[in-house]
C-alpha cells in the first residue's frame, strides 16, 4: 500500500538516479552523488515535515 | 605568500559521431533515444527506464498531464514541461485519452511525477546536444 512517505522516497530515488547518471561517469563518484542527492531529499523532506509538525493538520487523505 | 591554486582547464572530449539535429530530434521523440543514437546504449536505456517509470507511476496515481488552459498562463509553462517527454505525452493524451483523476488522492503526487518525467527529458535533450558537440563524454 502506498503512503506519502513511500511516494516521497520513490520520487527521490528516481530523481537521484537520473541526476547521478546525467552528471557522473565513474562508479565511485556516482555512488557518492547518489547518496548525497537521495539522503538530502529524503532527509530534507523529513526535516520540513518535522518543522511543520506543530501546525494543525486537516482531515487525513487516503492514498490509493 | 600562498602558492597559486592550480585550476586546470577541462580536457576536451572527442566529439560523438552523429548528426546533431538527428540526436536532438530523437532525444525529443523518445526519452533516451538520442543517447542510444550517439552510442551511449547503457545510459540511454537507463534514462528510458527511469522516465517511463516516472510516467507510469504518475499515471497510476491519476496525476495531471498538463495541457494549455485559457486564462491560466502557468498551464502553458507546465504543458511545455510535460511535453518534453515526447511521443509518450501524445500517446497518453490522444491515443489513450488519459486525463488524470482530479478527485483522486494521488493527483498532486501523480502530477509531480508526470511533470518531472517531461523535465528530465528536456535535460536529456541538452545532454545529447552537449555530447554531440564534444562538451561531454
Amino acid at each position: 500500500m502506498l503512503s506519502h512517505f513511500l511516494l516521497m522516497v520513490l520520487y527521490a530515488l528516481l530523481v537521484s538516479l537520473f541526476f547521478t547518471l546525467l552528471w557522473r561517469r565513474e562508479r565511485k563518484e556516482q555512488v557518492k552523488l547518489f547518496l548525497q542527492l537521495f539522503l538530502g531529499m529524503v532527509g530534507g523532506g523529513l526535516l520540513v515535515a518535522w518543522l511543520m509538525y506543530p501546525f494543525p493538520s486537516g482531515p487525513p487523505a487516503p492514498i490509493p | 605568500m600562498a602558492e597559486p591554486v592550480e585550476n586546470p582547464a577541462p580536457q576536451p572530449v572527442a566529439r560523438a559521431e552523429g548528426n546533431p539535429l538527428a540526436a536532438i530530434a530523437l532525444a525529443l521523440l523518445v526519452p533516451g533515444l538520442g543517447h542510444v543514437y550517439l552510442k551511449r546504449w547503457q545510459r540511454g536505456l537507463a534514462f528510458l527506464l527511469l522516465i517511463l517509470a516516472s510516467l507510469a507511476i504518475g499515471c497510476m496515481l491519476g496525476g495531471n498531464l498538463y495541457r494549455p488552459e485559457g486564462g491560466q498562463p502557468l498551464s502553458y509553462l507546465a504543458t511545455a514541461g510535460a511535453m518534453g517527454v515526447g511521443l509518450p505525452y501524445f500517446i497518453l493524451r490522444y491515443a489513450l485519452e488519459y486525463s488524470g483523476d482530479v478527485m483522486g488522492a494521488g493527483y498532486e503526487y501523480g502530477s509531480a511525477f508526470l511533470l518531472t518525467a517531461g523535465l528530465m527529458n528536456w535535460l536529456l535533450v541538452l545532454d545529447a546536444w552537449d555530447i554531440v558537440r564534444g562538451k561531454k563524454e
